[in-house]
């Protein structure tokens, strides 16, 4: 056993490491993580239909952002203010202000998007990676979506609504920190 | 076993314990030591911790809604406080501000005040741009700021969690009575905090 190499019962599909990466992508920064967390609060408070079709918004928006961005952090600052404008809102309007609601979702899909574009590189793992963070994002945001309306569905007590809008209230309160410390030019960690 | 070993054993670890030096395993820097930073900040200082509780505390006093739009008013007002601070804005008598809120906070509790929600909501709301501000000065260097913002907004709301569950004894006429105890306490402190005898 000791003397024994490993056993590779599969060969790794090419590129799929690529792909892996990419599915985390969407939360591998503190501006990605609020921003999808602060929507998924935001979205999760809507009617299942309307939340659908925010959802589909927001994949568009990701292939918009994808197509038209440079893959830099230089939408940080964006990103923080969106996260703080779309938990806020559901903070103090939850499940209210659609118009505003779609309006976030395209800002938030688009940023995401375009902070996913890979370094250069062969087109191929660039096309696994981008597709990895999309499929990251877009199925990100459903389970975030999924697990507020599963609590709001299930659980009819009526501080279950109370913790959500607070939670929304503390991700508001730290994006609007850390975009105070990005304009501030103090690292944002 | 004899009484002698059951006693000398649980002293001797008790002597061990007092006398030994911290395992400092991890370095105070990072996401743990800014979680930690952050979480411990508004927890140390009695002056935070009087007036977050207060928060919830009189939001329960008060009943739906401003059981829940007391603490969500708080963070978002608290964090654009901060934000003054780590742009440097200057705010004039923040300490006194602090002190303030302990002792107004303690009143409407101990004088069960219950004023127009959106009232409550602007007396809190002006008292947490002088937390925030002093959090926001406050924020070392040396740690992760996203650790640390995440820390003591948890830390924050946790304390007003507090005051709520304390609060919600409201329902009963002997909960009532401590709870409003508890608003003539907090409001000493806070003469406390303002004389600085505390």
């Amino acid at each position: 056993m000791l003397s024994a190499g490993p056993a590779f019962a599969h060969a790794p599909v090419p590129g799929v490491r690529g792909f892996y990466v990419g599915l985390l992508h969407p939360f591998s920064t503190p501006a990605q993580a609020l921003l999808m967390l602060g929507l998924g609060l935001l979205v999760g408070h809507l009617a299942l239909p309307t939340a659908g079709r925010q959802l589909v918004l927001f994949f568009v928006a990701a292939i918009a952002g994808l197509v038209a961005g440079q893959g830099t952090g230089a939408l940080d600052l964006l990103m923080f203010g969106a996260a703080f404008a779309a938990s806020a809102t559901a903070a103090l309007l939850p499940g209210r202000l659609v118009p505003l609601v779609a309006l976030l979702v395209a800002l938030g899909g688009f940023c995401i998007g375009a902070v996913s574009v890979p370094d250069p590189g062969p087109a191929a793992d660039r096309l696994f990676v981008m597709s990895g963070s999309i499929v990251g994002a877009t199925v990100g945001l459903l389970f975030l979506v999924g697990i507020v309306d599963v609590i709001r569905d299930r659980y009819n007590w009526p501080w279950v609504g109370i913790a959500l809008r607070i939670a929304a209230a503390w991700v508001a309160a730290i994006a609007l920190l850390m975009l105070a410390l990005g304009v501030a030019g103090a690292p944002a960690g | 076993m004899t009484i002698r070993s059951t006693y000398a054993l649980p002293a001797m670890l008790a002597l061990l314990a007092l006398v030994a030096d911290p395992a400092l395993a991890h370095s105070g820097d990072g996401y743990g030591g800014g979680f930690i930073a952050g979480f411990t900040h508004p927890i140390l200082g009695w002056d935070h911790v009087a007036a977050m509780v207060a928060v919830g505390l009189w939001g329960a006093f008060l009943g739906a809604p401003a059981i829940w739009i007391l603490p969500i008013v708080f963070p978002l007002v608290m964090a654009f406080g901060a934000v003054l601070g780590i742009l440097g804005v200057p705010v004039p008598a923040v300490e006194t501000g602090i002190a303030l809120s302990a002792v107004v906070l303690g009143l409407m509790i101990l004088f069960a005040v219950k004023p127009p929600i959106w009232v409550a909501a602007v007396i809190v709301g002006a008292f947490a741009i002088f937390h925030g501000y002093a959090h926001g000065t406050e924020l070392p260097a040396t740690v992760n700021a996203f650790a640390y913002a995440v820390g003591f907004v948890i830390s924050t709301g946790l304390l007003h969690l507090i005051g709520i569950g304390f609060g919600l004894l409201v329902r009963w006429p002997g909960g009532r009575v401590a709870v409003r105890g508890a608003g003539g306490v907090i409001s000493l402190a806070g003469v406390a905090f303002l004389t600085g005898m505390a």
